[in-house]
């Protein structure tokens, strides 16, 4: 009935409809593969799809001074970060935050560099320390720019200007050294921050805390969907450290030192804690935990009286005349010397083809042992320190604390310079030679000393029978002291021709009386580090005054002490840079000082009138 | 008989369509709208709802077509092939681009795609080319070169969109057509090694950048983990994970957390697979191929090679359809973004498909009709 030949077009439709059916056969046996046999992985890869594991960071611990008061703490802090893998064209969506939050070209710089360096995932830090404003107009702005979030984290603050900055140091990002060195995932975190210097650094993997992981459903786009906290992967929080500093003292010496340049450490003599480790001046170190600005760096740099140099553990000065103890107690124990042996002092003497002089225009006249200390007299000291030698000096000086960096559980701690024969021919190659040995005894020449070792110098005097070990971190184990190992009588003339400077008339403290400690009697010893050469012309015209030189070539003042005279408790070192004469501003400093560390510490005065005697 | 069912009445006529293939039409579309539904989360007014609209719609307008006399088509074969030329040089010069790519024309009231309409108009006319050439033509050269022109000019203006999908599926339309109509096996040998040389050089010079990454990434996913293979891999993770039974009507996680891109339109497969599971792909595919199963047989009873030719070419076109997204989805074929008829969300492929089931309809309806004689 066909108008044609229906053959040729049904076998060609069977053609290809078997043609059809082996393409649904393909297709089916497909979907087999994919729905049975390989149903597992890809039931897998779809929970992964679901869920991602996020880095928490846990909150790092505080550091406190010794009451519990806080001198670093974790503040809110709003930010923006940008989660690379989720953002289309980075270009586009950072030119669309810039028009809500101005971003300049360094910033732009590092976030391109951060994008490169971490995974897709990894969100990257755009800014942080939003106010409030700016941060409410982003989190207005998200729903157009995927991949940019904006979060409330937790940021490092520093209270008190930065009075606890050298000790403390800063956070800052991880460099990749820090990765290099340390595995731990929270270092490759934009966001987190690891300590870089002072207690921050050295404690940073206690305050640090671990890493927690957050398993969380993510869409698409990559945004959170849903969190899944599982108790085991919580984030521990860092732990807090306790320093034994006093805050208020610290405080009180930053005060005094106006705008001064210098270091000052109290030290418990009984105990080694530290009451106070100042440098000054100080830098904000709020100023880093963000990325520091070029302007504040040129500023820190420039400054003459270098803000970021620890003075107080790093600085190596002369300690000038209060090494003139470590001289005494040398020829003390050497049996060389007579304790009421005197000398003329006529302001110079002359060994081999140099003349040496005193401080003292014109001279002390008649000395001995007691007064040379009490007046700081150059002369006695000189012929000392040639008796008993440079050996039995150094000795002596190393047993009190010189040459020696301490470990107080931060870096940056110096050891200065006890310097002998031996160190001298090591050290420059040539000879010691008499000169080297008369600078040396009273605190000039080759010695370096850093004032926390002038206060474990004065707390060890003050101790007497034990080397003093100064310490920083509440719960460190600490090793037991060792003897100081000098005979205690020979320390009692010491402390009692110190109790003179400071509170018998003539001492070269003693003018400072009328502000003296209530109720207490102290001992001290003061010190002029010279800074420059004097020459003879000079000399024989007439010395310029402190005040009359420039800043720099000004002589460092110096003091150590400690209080109460009877019963000591806190021993200090202070060094004021170009402070002039040690008699004015490191001793008024240090007197205001112990009196405030004694009245805080709560000891009430016993009567010390008869100190005096007792000690003769 | 010839005389009675001609001037039956519009009752009887009605009544006469193969409501079967209606049914399963319908069913298919269904699907569509629960799929849909679960693909927009459950919100009825994203996609739902008016894919139920155009399927009623188009419902209509398909049993409107079904009751005109298949004459009328071999009447307006031809100049509704050339009036869907003109539409595709017009959307050339004037047409609006969506995604990059020229396909929609604006006429204010409605938007066309002009491409759409040659879907039909290519079966139509090759359907009545060969319907018109005498036999013994077939596989001479000006009979071959006849055909060839009514494939290659759409085929070109296609590719210009640039539609790499639609240009295939016209050109496997056309041969099919005159595979089926009889062309002999040598030319059809000819062809096939014509086009084993020609492809690396259409590859070459005649795509678009994307559409070679496209088809690059296909053969080696990895080159491009999170661009165009992105698509085919969290695809087949959705498929993949659905297992045997799926995870569960609204339960597609993949879905939810809108890993698969164009869920509710392309990728509608894998909705399907992840919360029905290979059961559910399995129906859907059978209940696809009854549909084409139905169409076979229907042109089975044709009388006239325009209506045999007309409603195997529109199967063909629909079963290509369905392959080459299935293809896609499964990750057998690069994604060229042909949707899944009557399932996917979209108007226009709607229409089209709906259409071409009125003219296998119409066909089977008036198969006893007089047409104008072939030569054959």
């Amino acid at each position: 009935m066909a108008d044609f030949d229906e053959g040729i077009i049904t076998r060609r439709t069977a053609i290809l409809g078997a043609g059809g059916l082996g393409v649904f056969g393909v297709l089916a046996s497909r979907l087999y593969y994919l729905q049975v046999v390989k149903a597992e992985d890809y039931r897998v890869l779809s929970d992964d799809n679901r869920f991602n594991f996020n880095i928490t960071i846990p909150s790092r611990g505080r550091i406190l001074d010794r009451f519990g008061e806080n001198l670093a703490v974790n503040s809110q802090d709003y930010r923006v970060v940008m989660v690379p893998e989720q953002v289309k064209d980075v270009d586009a969506t950072l030119k669309r935050v810039s028009e809500v939050l101005p971003l300049n070209d360094k910033t732009i710089k590092r976030i391109k560099k951060d994008i490169r360096e971490h995974a897709g995932f990894v969100p990257i830090l755009i800014d942080d320390h939003l106010d409030w404003k700016t941060f409410s107009a982003l989190n207005l702005n998200i729903p157009d720019l995927p991949g940019v979030i904006p979060e409330v984290g937790e940021g490092r603050f520093y209270p008190n200007e930065g009075i606890f900055a050298h000790t403390l140091g800063y956070v800052g990002r991880a460099d990749p050294r820090d990765v290099q060195k340390d595995d731990d995932p929270m270092l490759r975190q934009p966001t987190f921050r690891i300590g870089k210097t002072g207690v921050e650094a050295a404690a940073d993997k206690i305050l640090r805390g671990a890493a927690g992981k957050l398993k969380v459903e993510v869409n698409a786009l990559g945004r959170v969907v849903r969190e899944w906290p599982e108790p085991k992967d919580k984030a521990v929080d860092g732990k807090d450290i306790w320093l034994t500093i006093d805050a208020e003292l610290q405080r009180y010496a930053a005060e005094l030192f106006e705008e001064d340049s210098g270091g000052i450490a109290v030290i418990d003599v009984m105990t080694g804690e530290l009451r106070t480790l100042l440098s000054m001046p100080t830098f904000d170190g709020n100023m880093f935990v963000s990325g520091l600005t070029q302007q504040d760096m040129n500023r820190l740099n420039n400054d003459e009286k270098r803000p970021q140099y620890n003075k107080v553990l790093s600085g190596g000065y002369p300690p000038a005349s209060t090494f003139k103890m470590a001289v005494m107690l040398a020829g003390l124990e050497s049996e060389l010397i007579n304790v009421e042996g005197k000398t003329v002092c006529t302001q110079k003497i002359r060994v081999g083809n140099r003349n040496f002089h005193c401080w003292k225009r014109g001279g002390h006249g008649l000395v001995d042992m007691r007064d040379a200390l009490k007046q700081s007299c150059d002369i006695y000291f000189y012929e000392l320190g040639q008796i008993i030698g440079m050996d039995r000096i150094a000795q002596m000086g190393r047993k009190l604390g010189f040459g020696t960096a301490f470990d107080i559980g931060i870096s940056g701690v110096k050891s200065g310079i006890m310097p002998d024969p031996a160190w001298k021919q090591a050290k420059l190659g040539n000879g010691w030679r008499t000169g080297d040995t008369l600078n040396a005894s009273i605190g000039q020449g080759f010695v370096l000393a850093t004032p926390l070792q002038l206060a474990v110098m004065a707390g060890r005097l003050a101790n007497g029978r034990k080397a003093l070990v100064p310490n920083l971190l509440i719960g460190q184990t600490l090793p037991e002291m060792e003897d100081l190992d000098i005979n205690p009588e020979h320390i009692a003339i010491v402390q009692d021709a110190m109790w003179s400077v400071c509170e018998e008339p003539g001492g070269t403290a003693y003018r400072d009386n009328g502000v003296g400690i209530k109720g207490f009697d102290m001992a001290g010893k003061t010190g002029t580090g010279q800074v420059r050469g004097i020459s003879t012309s000079e000399r024989l015209s007439r010395l310029r005054r402190n005040e009359e030189l420039p800043w720099k070539l000004r002589d460092h003042s110096i003091f150590v002490g400690y209080a109460p005279y009877k019963n000591p408790r806190f021993a200090v070192g202070c060094i004021v840079e170009h402070g002039g004469s040690g008699s004015k501003r490191a001793a008024s400093i240090v007197r205001s000082v112990l009196n405030k560390a004694l009245e805080r510490d709560g000891i009430k005065p016993v009567t010390e009138a008869k100190t005096r005697e007792q000690s003769l | 008989m010839n005389t009675l069912s001609s001037k039956a009445g519009l009752t009887t006529k009605l009544y006469e369509i193969n409501w079967l293939l209606v049914a399963l039409v319908s069913l298919v579309g269904l699907v569509g709208v629960v799929m849909i539904f679960a693909a927009t989360d459950g919100v009825w007014s994203r996609g739902a709802q008016q894919h139920l609209i155009r399927l009623i719609v188009a419902g209509g307008l398909m049993i409107s077509v079904a009751m005109v006399d298949v004459k009328v088509w071999y009447t307006l074969a031809y100049p509704a092939y050339i009036g869907a030329l003109v539409l595709l040089v017009a959307v050339d010069v004037m047409g609006v681009s969506v995604n990059g790519s020229q396909r929609w024309l604006d006429l204010q009231f409605i938007r066309l795609q002009p491409s759409e309409i040659m879907k039909l108009a290519i079966v139509l006319a090759l359907a009545r080319y060969y319907h018109d050439l005498p036999k013994w033509r077939i596989s001479r050269f000006f009979g071959l070169l006849g055909a060839a022109i009514l494939i290659l000019l759409p085929m070109a203006l296609i590719l210009r969109q640039p539609d790499l999908g639609t240009t295939l599926l016209v050109a496997a339309t056309g041969v099919a057509i005159a595979f089926l109509a009889g062309v002999n096996w040598r030319v059809i040998g000819g062809a096939a090694l014509a086009s084993t040389v020609a492809l690396p050089l259409f590859f070459r010079f005649g795509l678009k950048e994307y559409q070679r990454s496209r088809i690059l990434t296909f053969l080696d996913p990895s080159r491009d983990p999170t661009g165009a293979s992105y698509h085919i891999t969290q695809s087949k993770i959705a498929l993949g994970s659905g297992g045997v039974s799926g995870k569960g009507f609204m339960n597609g996680t993949q879905r939810q957390l809108e890993y698969v891109p164009e869920n509710r339109t392309d990728f509608i497969f894998t909705v399907i697979g992840e919360e029905f599971g290979l059961i559910g792909s399995l129906l859907t595919m059978g209940l696809y191929m009854l549909v084409i199963g139905l169409c076979i047989w229907l042109s089975t009873q044709c009388k006239h090679v325009f209506s045999r030719l007309l409603v195997l070419g529109l199967t063909t076109t629909f079963t290509l359809y369905i392959f080459i997204n299935l293809g896609m989805v499964m990750g057998l074929a690069p994604v060229v973004g042909v949707p899944l008829p009557l399932i996917s969300y979209g108007g226009t492929v709607i229409l089209t498909v709906m259409t071409g089931f009125g003219l296998i309809l119409s066909a089977h309806l008036h198969r006893k009709n007089e047409l104008p004689r072939s030569h054959s």
